[in-house]
């Protein structure tokens, strides 16, 4: 989902790194006052993992693939959206300057639908299913894919209005693919939570008791 | 698990993620890209195969929609290091993977640092 460069006109680029500036910042504040020793080495972990796992492309039907975005598992695992900005905007930042993965001028725009969407959607869904399942495997599961999709749909609508794709061919398009690279989001956000709640219960302890 | 056998699997865990996308990622486009392609007549939305002569002309024509003809030479563009084939790539991701925490530990310090 890294939108290139030629796909924006500047002057939108230019509106969505104002926006993505004033997440960063937040997420910033975030890290200030949320990053304690213990959670940078855990920081630090989930940027590397995300940074990797993303230049797995899986393949799915259509001769398309899709990687997982990551944006879910941050904010779940670290309690806040925020996490997620933070962590996707380095990732993107460093994809974008060194390999050429997503545009530098539309960075803004990716940073928006990778690292606030996909966290913000991650996140409060994930809080939102915890108490009917009361379990972290399954919201986790739902929190991945619907980070992924509203990612994806806001992608679309940022094509139409950069006048790139149709709104409705768009929606659809980047939809029906992102349906399904979604199970693959979701799947490997359950699968991680499994793992470092595992690995370290103490970690999760607060994210899977978080209040409705 | 402790905290140090935590730190030390989960960035082997990273690396080894790292190691691997190369020679197991498909080079398949990726939504956005299969999405383009199928809109600008490269590819069928449904379909699987890609018109690559199709395909570099609708990247010319979406930057002359868009106006935005940037371009910037990253140095190792899509993972690549010249003259190192898939091997080179692996390099690459792994680089990029320690630089990520490097910078995020890096950064984590200089920013919790008590007021």
């Amino acid at each position: 989902m890294h939108i290139p460069d030629a796909f924006i006109p500047l002057p939108q680029a230019a509106v969505y790194w104002i926006i993505a500036l004033i997440f960063i910042a937040l997420a910033l504040r975030w890290a200030r006052r949320e990053l304690s020793e213990e959670k940078i080495p855990l920081v630090a972990i989930l940027a590397a993992g995300i940074f990797a796992i993303q230049a797995v492309n899986i393949p799915i039907p259509w001769g398309t693939s899709g990687h997982m975005m990551g944006a879910a598992l941050a904010a779940i695992v670290l309690g806040s959206p925020f996490a997620a900005v933070f962590i996707l905007t380095l990732v993107l930042i460093v994809q974008g300057v060194l390999f050429g993965d997503g545009g530098l001028t539309v960075m803004g725009a990716n940073i928006i639908n990778m690292g606030v969407i996909g966290g913000f959607v991650g996140y409060y869904s994930y809080r939102a299913f915890y108490p009917i399942f009361k379990s972290p495997y399954a919201p986790a599961f739902i929190a991945g894919w619907l980070s992924l999709f509203i990612a994806a749909l806001a992608c679309a609508v940022e094509m139409a209005l950069a006048g790139t794709f149709p709104l409705g061919l768009g929606l659809f398009s980047m939809g029906m693919y992102h349906a399904v690279i979604g199970i693959i989001e979701g799947g490997i956000t359950a699968s991680a939570i499994y793992l470092i709640a595992t690995a370290r219960p103490d970690i999760m302890a607060n994210t899977e008791g978080v209040p409705a | 698990m402790d905290k140090k056998t935590f730190i030390f699997a989960g960035i082997v865990i990273a690396l080894i993620i790292a190691a691997m996308a190369p020679f197991i990622a498909s080079s398949n486009p990726d939504g956005l890209e299969s999405a383009f392609f199928g809109i600008f007549g490269a590819k069928e939305l449904q379909g699987s195969s890609l018109d690559e002569e199709m395909a570099g002309s609708a990247e010319e024509e979406v930057a002359g929609i868009t106006g935005n003809v940037f371009s910037f030479d990253s140095p190792f563009p899509d993972y690549s290091i010249s003259g190192l084939a898939k091997f080179g790539e692996a390099a690459a991701v792994i680089f990029g993977t320690l630089l990520v925490v490097l910078v995020a530990w890096g950064l984590g310090k200089v920013i919790s640092r008590p007021h």
